[in-house]
């Protein structure tokens, strides 16, 4: 047994610890607001670490946002829709044939070891994909077609291509320096960290560099590159800090520890949007949400019929009955608290160009009866027990309707499906499981619908893909197999006219419309606020309308401005403006906690003297 | 012992022996030792195949968005192992695992090593810091309670304990957030939301360390506060147990004061089943506190070990149970062999 006295002593030496330890605590407190006078900060809270650093490793959309900062790209886009815009490349243009592009490459961007950028990086970087290997994975689909990239001399890069690519200059791949990564081999590139040693960072050529941070690591620091080529921004710093829970990242950015949080709900941007000195948006996402069904799963061996998904189902004329039994408006009010917009086809209304509006005489609307006709038609009429019933008059039976389980939205959607297939005189069953599960379900084909979304691309191609017969098996999801519509996917892949390839992808759309492999049920939202008493400036993509931060492209990272120089942003109509600065009791926190302190020395004082009057007792005694 | 005795004439020599004790302590630790060593090569079995049968398949799962061939899928699994047999797979596991390889995590792209020892000082820090101050508040409480029982001490630390305990801990964790990090009314926010250090501090510094102590008062509160009640409550109802024994009376007849015969007396018999306790919940500390890591975003082991779920990451995910169950199986060990030596009956 220790002694009284020891564990006394030992109590002092903590409370003493504790008190040492308001002193940093009380510094790291002020000193983002002393910061601010000379060097500005931008705080992102986010819910994802980023899977990796090396860009030809990472999948998560984190890990996208880092590498914008720290490299350049051939292309950007434009804050508006999404267009493509110069970066690296000045200019660009095509041979006739479609087979030979010609980029013009700036001679002013340098890497930050000196060494400049060239058209020979980019002509490596995009090489070592074609290549194939792990580099591939994730870069290879942009370079489809492309057998060839040189650089005949430092500012000039030529792709030679075996066929046609409409989906071109479409090429988001970050640009590594070839004199570093030249030296890492094929084998060592799945390992290969790409993180900062010792504060230096990896050598990158973007407006910024990471000079702290980890995959799955909790804080990432961003240094400014102060010579960067299309000129350096207003940030000092971007220090993103991954949160586990969006509760305590609110309270972050209501406290003031944060200036942004990206990925909260639309009933947490309800509630930030009345304090002061935050402005709050739900910007739309370029994605879709979907209801899917199983078209007929079939063994791709042997071409057999392959799970157990329902034969009601697997009839375009009943999916697409069913696209009047859905109230998308609803869905939207109830399950998207109102944020977002109400669903139609598989390319998001960003996209312009590339999107097709149903036109009213063909377009869903939410009428039950006309469901009910549609059905009857079809053959699946109304049985004795107030149930339909398939053609040749054998119960459907209950269809299964998948839901995530990690996602409230997808389980609030089917439960409204359930309901709205009830009216209509169809049994169905909200059955929620992990999306892990989902997928091996789907691709067994035991299904009968789901719930689930897809991110777009500014080109349409891959998203278009995802429906081919090609994709059976792998990233199709619903086993959709139309002749017509793989040819115009083969067709619009290699027509160099936009407008006669836009025509052929409304085409697309059209026929995913009525065919319903999908029904569209919305457009979703990411929520995002900030301080807006801190920074300004901020342009939304797609604009008028989206989202902040983690765009395509790094336009407010390099254009943003603090409130005090929120004039300089006049001429942009969606730029956010600077509000007027929540009211701070700095004051009143130090004097607490002096308060704290005296109360705390005391407290040690009194129990000194009592162990010195207890100790004069017992040795009294002893 | 038992084998010893049952051989007449190895008891004699151990009898003859001057420092039998010692040797038989030697005996009931080396049973104990092979115990845990059997324990340990079985959970080495069950950890292989148990996250085998998880429902998911890594390839496809972070493949979404990316892997899209056939041919890639096959190199992923070539490039992990997943192309062989799971006799074969588990027959490079045992090897690897014993060369001190646990292999590759698919989710963070690094060595399993090397992401568990980042995570374990975080999880060490909360969970194992909060275990040291519950037990010893909680025992400094439960022998106050104990030894004045229904007194108004008493029942407000039994309820007050119970109230506690009884609470979720990632609720108790938003109060305290919104109390102290945030600021109630009067009440300054002082401490941060969330995290384990400041940016602009080097964590290996005086100031880092005491910048992380910092970050950690808010989730060392809440868990200490929430494993307050297990401490205090064992303890309390031993020390009743001790009240009525006729040495307790002894020792009052002898005129000692009453907090002497509490604490020299009393508790040290009635310190056994909390040492349990403690030893045991020692062994869970590197299981992490999922809830509270959450919470305020602690980058500790039990984050971890939701993160790998999800995907799932077998190698990260044996890993973390590889060294949670080697922790537990060595704090058993521990409380085995401390408990021998704290009273000897327990080795026949």
């Amino acid at each position: 047994m220790r002694t009284r006295r020891n564990r006394r002593t030992s109590l002092v030496a903590a409370g003493a610890l504790l008190l040492a330890g308001l002193a940093p605590g009380l510094m790291a407190q002020s000193s983002p607001a002393q910061a601010a006078d000379d060097d500005v900060t931008l705080t992102v809270a986010m819910l994802n670490d980023a899977d990796s650093l090396n860009p030809f490793v990472g999948i998560e959309v984190t890990s996208y946002e880092m590498w914008a900062l720290m490299y350049d790209y051939l292309i950007t886009y434009s804050t508006k829709d999404l267009s493509i815009e110069p970066s690296l490349a000045t200019s660009w243009e095509t041979s006739d044939d479609g087979l030979t592009w010609t980029f013009d490459i700036t001679d002013e961007a340098t890497w930050s070891d000196g060494e400049p950028l060239t058209a020979a990086d980019i002509a490596f970087t995009y090489n070592r994909i074609i290549d194939g290997g792990p580099e591939a994975a994730t870069w290879g689909s942009y370079l489809g077609q492309v057998t060839e990239v040189t650089a005949p001399d430092d500012t000039t890069l030529v792709l030679t291509l075996k066929k046609p690519n409409s989906s071109l200059p479409l090429l988001p791949i970050p640009i590594v320096p070839e004199h570093i990564w030249k030296d890492i081999e094929e084998k060592d590139v799945k390992t290969y960290l790409n993180e900062p040693d010792g504060g230096t960072p990896p050598v990158g050529s973007g407006p910024f560099r990471l000079v702290e941070g980890s995959a799955g690591g909790s804080t990432y620091v961003f240094e400014q590159n102060p010579d960067y080529w299309q000129g350096a921004s207003n940030l000092d710093r971007v220090v993103f800090r991954v949160y586990k829970s969006q509760d305590p990242m609110i309270q972050a950015l209501i406290k003031g520890e944060v200036d942004f949080v990206d990925g909260i709900n639309a009933l947490q941007v309800k509630s930030l949007e009345g304090q002061e000195g935050i402005t709050a948006t739900n910007g739309n996402a370029p994605s879709f949400n979907e209801i899917a069904f199983n078209t007929g799963a079939i063994d791709l061996k042997t071409g057999e019929p392959m799970g157990d998904g329902n034969p009601a189902v697997q009839d375009q004329a009943f999916r697409h009955a069913l696209g009047y039994a859905i109230d998308t408006e609803e869905l939207l009010e109830k399950v998207y608290q109102g944020a977002g917009v109400a669903g139609s086809v598989i390319i998001p209304p960003a996209f312009t160009t590339w999107r097709w509006e149903p036109p009213a005489d063909e377009a869903y609307t939410y009428d039950p009866e006309k469901a009910g006709e549609l059905l009857d038609e079809a053959g699946y009429t109304m049985g004795d027990d107030g149930l339909r019933t398939m053609p040749d008059g054998s119960p459907i039976g209950t269809l299964r309707l998948a839901a995530r389980s990690e996602s409230p939205t997808s389980l609030n959607t089917m439960n409204f499906f359930q309901e709205w297939l009830a009216d209509i005189g169809i049994e169905g069953e909200v059955v929620s499981m992990e999306s892990n599960k989902l997928t091996n379900v789907i691709l067994d084909g035991d299904f009968d619908a789901f719930e689930w979304g897809w991110y777009v691309d500014p080109d349409p191609t891959s998203m278009l893909s995802y429906m081919t017969t090609d994709q059976l098996g792998s990233w199709s999801d619903t086993w959709y197999s139309n002749p017509e519509y793989d040819a115009l996917f083969e067709a619009q892949q290699v027509e160099m006219d936009q407008d006669a390839r836009a025509e052929m992808v409304h085409e697309m759309q059209q026929i995913l419309y009525e065919d319903a492999p999908y029904l569209v049920t919305a457009y979703d939202t990411i929520g995002e606020a900030f301080r807006s008493d801190r920074f300004a400036c901020l342009v939304p993509q797609p604009d008028p309308g989206g989202v902040w931060l983690f765009q395509s492209g790094i336009y407010n990272y390099l254009n943003m401005q603090t409130a005090e120089n929120a004039d300089e942003c006049a001429g942009e109509a969606n730029a956010t403006q600077a509000s007027s600065p929540a009211e701070n009791d700095d004051s009143m926190n130090t004097w607490v906690l002096v308060a704290i302190g005296v109360v705390f020395l005391a407290m040690l004082a009194g129990g000194g003297v009592m162990l010195a009057r207890k100790r004069a007792t017992e040795a009294d005694r002893e | 012992m038992t084998v010893a005795a049952a051989d007449p004439a190895a008891a004699a020599a151990e009898a003859a022996q001057p420092r039998r004790r010692r040797s038989g302590y030697g005996r009931y630790a080396g049973v104990k030792v092979l115990g845990a060593l059997g324990s340990l090569l079985f959970m080495l079995v069950v950890n292989f195949f148990l996250f085998r049968v998880l429902p998911g398949d890594p390839a496809r799962t972070l493949g979404r968005g990316r892997l899209s061939t056939p041919e890639q899928l096959e190199e992923f699994n070539r490039t992990y192992g997943l192309d062989q047999g799971l006799g074969e797979q588990f027959l490079t596991f045992l090897k690897n695992t014993l060369q001190g390889d646990l292999g590759y995590s698919i989710l963070y792209h690094k060595n399993v090593s090397d992401i568990l020892v980042e995570r374990l000082w975080p999880t060490l820090l909360l969970v194992g810091g909060s275990t040291v101050l519950a037990a010893v508040i909680g025992i400094w409480l439960g022998i106050r309670a104990g030894w004045d029982r229904s007194s108004r001490f008493d029942r407000f630390t039994t309820g007050g304990s119970l109230t506690l305990y009884s609470m979720p801990e990632w609720w108790l964790g938003l109060l305290l957030i919104a109390a102290f990090a945030v600021g109630i009314g009067p009440l300054p926010g002082i401490f941060p939301t969330g995290g384990l250090h400041s940016v602009d501090v080097d964590p290996t510094s005086l100031q880092g360390v005491l910048d992380t102590l910092w970050h950690l008062v808010l989730p060392v509160t809440t868990l200490t506060l929430a494993y307050l009640a297990d401490y205090a409550l064992i303890m309390r109802s031993s020390l009743i147990d001790e009240l009525r024994s006729d040495y307790l009376t002894t020792a009052r007849a002898k005129g000692l004061r009453d907090a002497r015969v509490r604490d020299k007396h009393a508790v040290p018999n009635a310190l056994l089943p909390t040492t349990t306790v403690v030893s045991l919940n020692f062994g869970f500390v590197v299981a992490g506190a999922i809830t509270v890591e959450t919470v305020f975003s602690i980058p500790g082991l039990g984050l971890l070990t939701t993160e790998a779920l999800a995907v799932p990451d077998y190698w990260l995910l044996q890993g973390i149970f590889m060294l949670s169950s080697a922790t537990v199986i060595a704090a058993n060990l521990g409380a085995n062999l401390l408990y021998g030596w704290l009273d000897p009956r327990v080795r026949t």
